[in-house]
């Protein structure tokens, strides 16, 4: 069929040509299945095979009605906290996402930190290596609950997806997303044999504010 | 000129999250959500601290939701053109609406790129290596 055709590989001169390069055929199925779903209008009645397969498809038609809103303000920055809330958190993918898609993500943040402390644990102080990971990004990392004042807590292990104010989010190798509070909790982060424990009640921040924010050291550790 | 040290962890972090968010939506393309709540928060850093970013990388963002916006899986690419032969190219955000307009001259020359820009400083490190990242990324992300 012409299917095969569209979902060929690209020859192997045009590659250095193009600069792009081809996919794997899954990967490219996800891709093309996306973006049908993004262009087809009413996907959300008919499935989409069988909408493609039966008869055509109109994708959009051809002088689409213009913005009826005030064509003189430019300035459309900016969202409202109701937008913001319409659109940004997770939607209930996980349980369309696997664990292993999460993997290579792990792989990168490892690398990210390797570079950003340039050496390993015998050669760097733990200290200057601590300065550095409270201003590091810890999406991606693989978490652990060391101690936490609610035991069933305790011992939740995954991969850091997303970092509110006072929580994390969690995605767990059963493929399940967690939320756990940051407060009373201990944390602990594993990197190739430096184990660094994270105290949550003072990291209660919005994840791009810590880099920003300075820390004193103030009130015991405690729980 | 010296390298302001806490700058450089911060560019690191921008340069990460950005990568990051290419990741996620190069492992599965219909999450867009995540790959926008990691722009969020890189652009989120960028602001408080003060981080210039190269054009190019900025090109990809949409100003508005902050999504990250790659032609054919989160944003439509147009071609538009004005009578007097001006050209421009103009993407669309799909999640909300917002529309980036980028004049076609083929010899605009940036103002990162031009001589007396690179006479005042040493190159930056966090722009140069995204732009090597994101040309990397971008052709893995293409189908």
């Amino acid at each position: 069929m012409d299917e095969a055709l569209v979902r060929a590989r690209i020859p192997q001169d045009l590659v250095k040509v193009l600069g792009v390069e081809s996919q794997s055929s899954s990967k490219a199925e996800a891709f093309t299945q996306a973006f049908l779903k993004n262009s087809i209008q009413q996907h959300a009645r008919h499935d989409l095979k069988s909408m493609l397969s039966h008869k055509a498809v109109v994708l959009g038609y051809s002088r689409p009605k213009k913005d009826k809103t005030r064509r003189n303000s430019k300035k459309a920055k900016g969202l409202n906290a109701r937008q913001k809330r319409a659109m940004k958190i997770f939607q209930i993918k996980p349980e369309h996402q696997r664990y292993e898609l999460f993997l290579p993500l792990h792989e990168l943040w490892r690398q990210y930190i390797i570079d950003l402390c340039n050496g390993l644990k015998p050669t760097c102080s733990p200290q200057s290596v601590q300065q550095k990971l409270l201003k590091a990004d810890f999406h991606g990392a693989i978490i652990t609950v060391l101690r936490s004042k609610c035991p069933s807590y305790v011992g939740t292990t995954g991969i850091l997806v997303q970092e509110f104010k006072h929580v994390f989010k969690i995605i767990t190798k059963e493929d399940r997303l967690k939320v756990i509070p940051k407060r009373n909790s201990v944390f602990t982060v594993e990197i190739n044999g430096f184990i660094s424990h994270i105290y949550g009640s003072k990291f209660e921040q919005r994840a791009g504010e810590r880099s920003a924010k300075r820390f004193k050291v103030r009130g015991t550790l405690d729980l | 000129m010296a390298h302001l040290l806490k700058d450089k962890e911060a560019y690191e972090r921008l340069n990460y999250l950005y990568q990051a968010a290419h990741c996620v939506l190069s492992q599965n393309p219909e999450n867009v959500e995540l790959a926008r709540f990691y722009c969020f928060t890189q652009r989120t850093v960028a602001r408080r601290l003060v981080l210039k970013q190269d054009p190019s990388v900025k090109r990809t963002l949409c100003k508005k939701c902050s999504s990250l916006l790659i032609p054919g899986v989160t944003a439509t690419t147009r071609q538009r053109r004005k009578n007097s032969k001006i050209r421009f190219t103009v993407m669309r955000c799909l999640s909300c609406g917002q529309s980036k307009t980028l004049l076609n001259n083929p010899d605009y020359c940036l103002w990162v790129d031009r001589p007396e820009a690179q006479l005042e400083q040493q190159k930056q490190p966090g722009d140069k290596p995204q732009i090597n990242t994101t040309q990397q990324l971008l052709s893995r992300c293409v189908v």
